[in-house]
């Protein structure tokens, strides 16, 4: 990675961050507080947004953050009033600069008049009264100034002067300066304005020591001395020069005369610096050498008072002040000290540190009442070592945890142009956006998040009118929470809407086959349905969830990161779809099996419920396959001996049925040889290191060395339900 | 030569950063003010560069402040602005900048600007 692509991407990450920024204070703005803070929160938002964009050229981004923020600019010194349409074009107009960064983040290209009629306004309203404004920007001059070509006004040493003579030949030019007090409380120094000038050509300095005071009268702080310089040169211009005094503009009188003839012929050999100022020294002259400490040596007292006494003589504070100011803030890291580092070099840790967690509980596990009472010093250690492991992996797992922010963020524009496409009136509420989750699960939480906030907006909240009619405000809410809850992360998505038509979703179930005629289920069954393979509960396609993607997807995504989800819904109140996600995927809470002798694990998250194969009511079909009655279900069985072609020693009435769900709520029964018990596994990809096997999801190392196979509960209800369909 | 840099971007940050140390500079970075005052209340540096609009202390109040304090009354400040922002520019100067750096900046000139003001 470059270092321009590594500065890129700092942008981007902070423009997200920036953006959600924007996002909530202008909610805040919204919901009418309109003060100071806020205003200029939202100002430097745009302001550092527009301020990276220049320096990377993107230009069309530049432009309107320019417009906006020019407006922001007359809004926060109340020069332009924030009434309910600017807030409502500003909120628009974060969405349009999201656009822009994304545009410029994925190198593309916007239309040329996106944002055009935004970008009117602001600028139209910034001119609003443009008799009082100062400068009203003109909005082509404003674009010509953020031009990236743009050249900043420093000191240019290759400049053609245009007072030059012909080739050959010097100029020279008496600069008379006299310094005001201001330059020195401002830190400017007149040595280093000689320094600059002394790049330009040759010169000798003679100071102006007429007003230097005796030494009884002097004043540490007073001002004394002036300058002659004689700078002779053949590259410098006027312009040149006054920029080397550039900083001082006010600070100081200044002079600068061009003389008629140049007092040294070329073709002679200029004298060195060092050889001035050793002649200088011979006559008591001043002459810069380029060696601040020197000429201090040389100047003191006089010269160098104003500047450099000052420094020592300012009163210090009193030394106990600092020491108190040094203890408040020791410990503190000196502003944002941070490294960028390699998410693969994380992930070796976690894994490690995952795999040091389990060797850990198996100690734990294999110490028995007598290594207890024998070795009481080895077991005070392993409980040590047992709290230290736990600190260690909340401590590696926090380094890939991230706030929830992120996902959450995406989701206010979402709901606003949803209202927009189906004229509902939505707010949306976000609560918890803090909660941190391990970064892989923050990855896989979008699309899902997405879809459920989609459908709470498309399906649950109802028009304006209908809500009305309810006597519900017109405004619906959706809820948007995330908390953490033992070792998982909650997230709801809740709304005020009118619940799930169950007779509907019924009566859809019933036509598509999901569902028997005569089967009778519980409202929760039924609010479930939703969850059920391309089912849909919009009466007409919309373009907003009609994407042929239904919740099942939810579901499946949620599943494939060891989450659940759950949906209750209330008749003319709402809906309510809980998300429960694992703080981490590194590490995998499973059942560990005995299929022939050997260890096979299956993730805890699939598992439903555990029956003893004595107890199962197994059926036939009239195919032969087994299946297995469960309260009125019927779920085809695996035994998974045979479906991995090993021998059961097991007697039947001694093994288990594992009952697993699978996508979309569908469940299959995997027969096994023995329960060993819980525990928590890291995941190993088989992938990676040896080859895919079909039915199995991974392999692990055991406490006790041994590998065990991860059960690939998805891949065999498919397998299964497709044999059965041959 | 330690440079004291104070952004609330860490776009503008990091590119700062870059820039100065790859000219051998030492650089500390402030994400505000505040912080860069308790930087500067514990550290030494040479010369301090600041943003003007940020969040808790803007760069006005900030360069006040260090002014204020006597130990660094002869600390070189440059201010990071905008070429728009004369006005900024001028406030900055009064509350006692020393110059200013204008955005988007080069490298070269980057560095030029912090030898134009430090010994």
């Amino acid at each position: 990675m470059s270092d321009l692509d590594e500065f890129k991407a700092t942008y981007f990450d902070e423009c997200s961050e920036l953006l959600l920024e924007l996002e909530e204070q202008f909610s805040a703005i919204q919901e009418g507080d309109r003060s100071p803070d806020r205003l200029n929160a939202v100002f430097r938002a745009i302001h550092s947004i527009k301020g990276g964009g220049g320096a990377f050229g993107f230009d069309a981004l530049v432009r309107f953050a320019h417009s906006f923020e020019t407006l922001l600019d007359y809004v926060r010194d109340g020069r332009v009033e924030l009434g309910e349409d600017v807030v409502v074009l500003c909120i628009r107009s974060v969405d349009i600069v999201a656009d822009f960064v994304a545009a410029a983040r994925n190198g593309e290209t916007l239309a040329a008049d996106y944002g055009a009629v935004e970008k009117a306004q602001f600028d139209a309203l910034s001119r609003g009264d443009a008799v009082e404004l100062a400068q009203p920007e003109d909005g082509e001059e404003a674009m010509d100034e953020f031009d990236i070509d743009f050249t900043p006004v420093v000191v240019n040493l290759d400049a053609a002067p245009s007072t030059v003579q012909a080739a050959g030949g010097a100029t020279v030019w008496t600069i008379r300066f006299t310094p005001f007090a201001t330059l020195y409380e401002r830190a400017n120094d007149p040595l280093l304005l000689f320094r600059e000038l002394g790049l330009l050509g040759t010169m000798t300095v003679t100071p102006e020591l007429a007003k230097m005071p005796l030494l009884a009268d002097f004043d540490p702080f007073g001002v004394y001395c002036s300058w002659t310089i004689e700078l002779v040169s053949d590259r410098a211009s006027e312009e040149a020069i006054r920029e080397v005094f550039e900083f001082v503009d006010g600070d100081c009188a200044i002079s600068i005369e061009r003389s008629e003839a140049a007092p040294l012929a070329m073709d002679e050999e200029m004298p060195s610096f060092a050889a001035l100022a050793e002649e200088a020294k011979a006559e008591r002259k001043f002459v810069p050498t380029g060696e601040p400490d020197d000429l201090m040596a040389e100047l003191e007292p006089a010269f160098a008072a104003p500047a450099v006494r000052a420094q020592e003589a300012a009163p210090v504070a009193p030394s106990s002040t600092t020491s108190e100011a040094a203890e408040e803030t020791a410990g503190r890291p000196i502003g944002m000290s941070s490294i960028r580092v390699d998410l693969d070099k994380v992930d070796r840790v976690v894994n490690m540190v995952g795999e040091l967690v389990i060797t850990q509980s198996m100690l734990t596990q294999q110490m028995d009442d007598a290594i207890r009472d024998r070795y009481q010093e080895l077991v005070r250690g392993i409980e040590v070592l047992a709290q230290t492991t736990r600190g260690l992996q909340d401590a590696v797992m926090a380094i890939r945890a991230q706030p929830v922010k992120s996902v959450f963020s995406r989701m206010p524009r979402l709901v606003r142009e949803l209202a927009a496409k189906t004229g509902k009136k939505i707010k949306l509420d976000t609560i918890g956006e803090a909660t941190e989750i391990d970064k892989t699960v923050i990855e896989q939480l979008s699309d899902p998040l997405t879809h459920m906030v989609r459908n709470s907006a498309d399906h649950g909240i109802e028009s304006p009118e209908k809500r009305l009619a309810a006597g519900k405000p017109e405004m619906g809410t959706i809820r948007l929470s995330a908390e953490q809850a033992g070792g998982n992360i909650l997230i709801v998505v809740e709304d005020d809407g009118a619940g799930i038509n169950r007779d509907r979703v019924l009566q859809i179930a019933r036509e598509r086959g999901v569902v028997g005629p005569d089967q009778q289920l519980t409202d929760e069954q039924i609010d479930n349905l939703i969850f059920a393979p391309g089912f849909s509960t919009a009466s007409e396609v919309s373009d907003i969830s009609g994407r042929g993607v239904g919740m099942d997807v939810v579901l499946s995504n949620i599943k494939k990161i060891g989450g659940s989800v759950h949906v209750r819904s209330w008749t003319g109140k709402g809906t309510r779809m809980t998300l429960r996600l694992p703080l981490t995927l590194a590490v995998l809470d499973v059942m560990l099996v005995k299929v022939a002798g050997s260890p096979y694990v299956i993730p805890l998250s699939s598992i439903v419920e555990t029956i003893q194969n004595a107890r199962a009511d197994f059926g036939h079909m009239p195919s032969g396959g087994k299946v297995l009655q469960v309260r009125g279900d019927y779920v085809q069985v695996v035994d998974l001996a045979q479906r991995f072609g090993l021998a059961s020693t097991q007697s039947e009435d001694s093994r288990f049925v594992v009952l697993c769900e699978a996508e979309g709520n569908s469940k299959i029964a995997l027969v096994v040889d023995d329960i060993i018990g819980q525990q928590q596994v890291v995941i190993k990809s088989l992938e990676e290191n040896f080859e895919r096997i079909d039915g199995i999801a991974g392999g692990t190392i055991l406490g006790d060395g041994n590998v065990a196979l991860i059960v690939d509960v998805q891949s065999l209800k498919s397998t299964n339900a497709h044999q059965n369909a041959a | 030569m330690r440079v004291l840099t104070v952004d609330d971007s860490r776009t503008i940050l990091a590119m700062l950063h870059h820039t100065l140390t790859n000219a051998g500079f030492e650089v500390l970075q402030a994400e505000n003010g505040q912080v860069g005052l308790d930087v500067l209340g514990r550290e030494d540096v040479d010369v301090v560069i600041t943003d003007i609009n940020m969040p808790v202390m803007d760069g006005i109040e900030f360069i006040k402040q260090v002014r204020s304090t006597g130990k660094h009354q002869s600390l070189p400040i440059l201010i990071l602005t905008t070429e728009t922002s004369q006005d900024k520019r001028d406030q900055g100067r009064a509350a006692g900048g020393t110059g200013w750096i204008v955005k988007p900046f080069d490298p070269e000139k980057l560095i030029s600007v912090i030898n134009k003001v430090v010994h």
